[in-house]
């Protein structure tokens, strides 16, 4: 995967659409920060200023300008490094992504459940991040944050930053399916174990990047074996990144021919996980 | 972009709000046409019950689009948990003869990112010919935000794809299944899959915030005229969405209108509608759901009824 296929997509606005269409931030965040290191700067900077542009007052971004609130793609702007982004910009992002939380760990929320007598269930235990805010927390956007938070903490230590990463990264080890590895946050339901997906997986492995101890070898072991059967390009990106984060991708491993990359996020991570798998910085520092 | 209500719709409300409040007579009910036909197996004989099923239903789709939701939700080898793509073409194959202009096949899994995949893995891909061209991913199609006519959940407005927006007709094509937080899911609770994870995330967590039972009626108040196809040949019940066990029935159940339709699903799945939480909210009237006020076509429902396993929660909907 080149990332021609990716320069060809971008939208006049600067901006890239999911496959085709208008500028969504996902897809664009996604396709800046695989071209980041190219060589021709044109197309990033026209996707800067679109990031740019599109951040809202209160320092988040909406899934696409104009539609919703400030949700989880703030997590992904704030991996877009700040000499890129502009200090200013992701300054606010990492403020914004800080303070955000499930709804279910909101102070109001366990007011409301202590009045009612309601136990915790032991999923809720830690703190993660929803896909919108007044929304529970889910594993992907919880992935995503911790990606970001633990990036800024690494550069810039700060005690309020480090906690937010470990309770994440708690909520993480929470969420876990028996047997290891993640879905998208669901772990049971009445009783009946709910399975793992293969790219939800690789992204919380990658947000648990040096973790160890006998569930992740568990999760390892999980992400093994999907990354052998799995066809799906956005499986085998977040599988490849996670294995990579832990030392435990396959010497040699390449992607199955036909693989199908239709999306600008789908394109986009095979080139960050072609650069993690070449021992290149990708989410981290 | 916002919907906003027209001077008809105004019309038509402020003529709905004067029949509800004429509560000294009771209020007539048209009843509701819904078609039951035995389909044993998912074979090529589907082609021929599924087109004259749907020529019976007299569907002004000559020259105009019609936008196919079928239910894919996840996949798991031997599990029923999709409607089988080969009803779905059965159903492409049925809307084409009678003239549609374009037939699209739209959805937005609510788990799952990769909408593609699960399709190929579901076997849509091998089953009907140049499915990607005709497909569109509803989780990241362009959308408008759309005023809720009844607001009967906490939300105001809701983000929608454009394609089924501008669907002249749209066609909900569910699994018959148990659901292990409303009963059952059939072809209301299938518009879940109209609302877009590239706005409201993967799940789609705001519908279930809101309110499940009253995001279904919700959506079906935007959405009150979509033409229904049950697949219930096998079924699921149980744990269902996901985790429950096939359920043989032999059967599709059709219709002009889903509260309808997915009344005559639970009787023949021995559920009782009059006592399903969202049914009730999306008839608005509960009379609507009565046996007496469904017009039923083809199989009489006691020819085909069996009881579904239910969770125990769920054991006081057994008819």
């Amino acid at each position: 995967m080149s990332i021609s296929n990716l320069l060809e997509r971008q939208n006049p606005d600067g901006g890239w659409p999911y496959g085709r269409g208008g500028s969504w931030t996902e897809p664009t965040v996604y396709a800046v920060l695989a071209l980041a290191v190219g060589g021709d700067s044109g197309p990033v900077d026209r996707g800067l200023q679109w990031i740019r542009a599109a951040q809202r007052e209160d320092g988040g971004w909406q899934a696409r300008p104009r539609v919703g609130e400030s949700c989880w793609v703030t997590a992904l702007a704030a991996l877009v490094p700040a000499e890129r982004l502009g200090a200013d910009n992701h300054r606010r992002a990492i403020a914004w992504l800080s303070a955000a939380k499930g709804m279910e760990s909101t102070t109001l929320f366990r007011i409301r459940q202590w009045l009612l007598g309601a136990e915790t269930p032991p999923g809720q235990a830690a703190t993660g991040w929803p896909w919108l805010p007044g929304n529970a927390a889910w594993v992907s956007p919880t992935a995503l944050a911790i990606l970001a938070l633990d990036r800024e903490n690494r550069l810039h230590p700060a005690p309020d930053l480090a906690s937010r990463v470990d309770d994440g990264r708690r909520f993480l080890s929470l969420r876990m399916c028996k047997g290891g590895g993640w879905n998208h946050g669901a772990t049971s339901a009445f009783g009946y174990q709910s399975g793992a997906y293969p790219e939800t997986t690789g992204m919380a492995l990658t947000a648990l990047r040096g973790r160890q101890g006998p569930e992740m070898r568990e999760s390892l072991e999980v992400a093994l074996r999907f990354l052998a059967g799995s066809h799906s390009a956005d499986a085998l990106n977040w599988l490849r990144l996670g294995l990579a984060a832990h030392g435990r991708l396959p010497g040699g491993y390449q992607p199955p021919p036909g693989i199908a990359y239709r999306t600008v996020p789908e394109i986009a991570t095979c080139v960050l996980a072609d650069r993690a798998v070449a021992g290149q910085s990708v989410f981290w520092i | 972009m916002r919907r906003t209500l027209t001077r008809r719709d105004w019309l038509a409300g402020s003529a709905a709000a004067l029949v509800a409040t004429g509560c000294a007579r009771p209020a007539h009910i048209t009843p509701a046409e819904t078609t039951v036909v035995r389909a044993p197996a998912y074979d090529q004989r589907l082609y021929d019950i599924v087109r004259r099923l749907v020529a019976s239903q007299h569907l002004p789709v000559r020259g105009r689009t019609v936008v196919i939701k079928p239910n894919l939700v996840e996949f798991e080898p031997g599990s029923v948990i999709n409607t089988h793509p080969l009803l779905v073409h059965a159903a492409c194959e049925a809307f084409r003869a009678l003239g549609a202009a374009q037939v699209t096949i739209a959805e937005g899994p609510g788990h799952r990112r990769d909408t593609l995949d699960l399709a190929e893995a579901a076997g849509y891909f091998q089953t009907i010919p140049g499915f990607e061209a005709n497909f569109v991913d509803l989780n990241l199609d362009e959308v408008t935000l759309v005023d809720l006519p009844r607001r009967i959940s906490r939300l105001k407005r809701v983000y929608l794809p454009n394609t089924v927006l501008g669907a002249a007709l749209l066609v909900s094509m569910p699994k018959m299944k148990t659901h292990h937080w409303v009963g059952a899911t059939l072809s209301m609770k299938n518009l879940f899959g109209v609302v877009p994870g590239g706005v409201y995330g993967w799940p789609k967590n705001v519908l279930h915030w809101a309110g499940i039972e009253e995001s279904i009626a919700d959506l079906h108040t935007v959405f009150p005229h979509t033409f229904t196809l049950v697949d219930g040949i096998v079924g699921m019940e149980g744990n269902g969405p996901i985790q429950g066990v096939p359920k043989p029935m032999g059967v599709l159940v059709a219709g002009a209108d889903p509260v309808a339709v997915d009344a005559t699903c639970c009787r023949l799945m021995r559920l009782d509608p009059l006592r399903m939480g969202y049914m009730r909210l999306a008839a608005g009237d509960p009379a609507r759901l009565a046996e007496t006020n469904v017009h039923q076509a083809g199989e009489s429902i006691a020819s085909l009824a069996q009881p579904f396993a239910l969770l125990p929660q769920f054991r006081g909907l057994r008819l």
